[in-house]
């Protein structure tokens, strides 16, 4: 009767990649966790490395919007477009609501960088809000 | 930061990022990654270079 290679490396739940096609994880919590904070959804689904470097590239994104003093969108009366904007910025979850409410972070209209910073606060909501569809796939097995 | 370089940044963590959403395999991710990155590049300063003729105008008021 055939043994299992006992000389094979042991690999850890993490590590162990799951191929496209078989459903992993709950989608539903996956796709909290990946609103929530950006590449949490991938650890989850056991994609560490790169939830990892998903979530380097939002903290960049936002960090560096935050220097140049950009504008983390809030709803404005009479100007609807401000709402889309909004529901974009507030893909990057958490670090919206806390650097919206808990830092009172408001941007500088005036600032040289003003509209870099925009682009890179706004980019940070839009590519989480990829991700968490993305984590979406993975968990239906639609995705690796 | 200078303009070309918050460029420069931008275009490396979009390029990143997408490049690590669609693609698996790393020869496919080097060439996407570099595609989207020259692309964004390149682009923008092939728009800076045709603007340049124009010209700049009065400094926009401040709001």
């Amino acid at each position: 009767m055939a043994q299992p290679d006992e000389a094979a490396p042991q690999q850890t739940p993490a590590e162990v990649a799951v191929p496209a096609g078989v459903p992993v994880g709950n989608p539903y919590l996956a796709m909290i966790l990946a609103w929530l904070v950006p590449g949490l959804g991938h650890m989850y689904l056991r994609r560490v490395g790169r939830g990892l470097v998903f979530l380097l590239l939002a903290a960049v994104s936002i960090w560096v919007g935050c220097e140049l003093q950009g504008n983390l969108y809030r709803p404005l009366a009479g100007q609807p477009l401000t709402l889309l904007a909004t529901g974009g910025a507030m893909g990057m979850g958490l670090p919206y609501f806390i650097l919206r409410y808990g830092a009172d972070y408001a941007g500088d209209i005036v600032g040289a960088g003003y509209e870099y910073g925009t682009a890179f606060l706004l980019t940070a909501g839009l590519m989480n809000w990829l991700l968490v569809l993305d984590a979406w796939d993975i968990s239906r097995g639609k995705k690796e | 930061m200078s303009h070309f370089f918050l460029m420069v940044l931008y275009s490396l963590v979009v390029s990143l990022f997408f490049t690590l959403l669609w693609r698996r395999e790393r020869k496919e991710q080097i060439r996407l990654f570099l595609q989207l990155f020259l692309g964004m590049v390149g682009g923008g300063l092939l728009v800076a270079w045709l603007m340049y003729p124009f010209p700049q105008g009065p400094p926009a008021p401040l709001p």
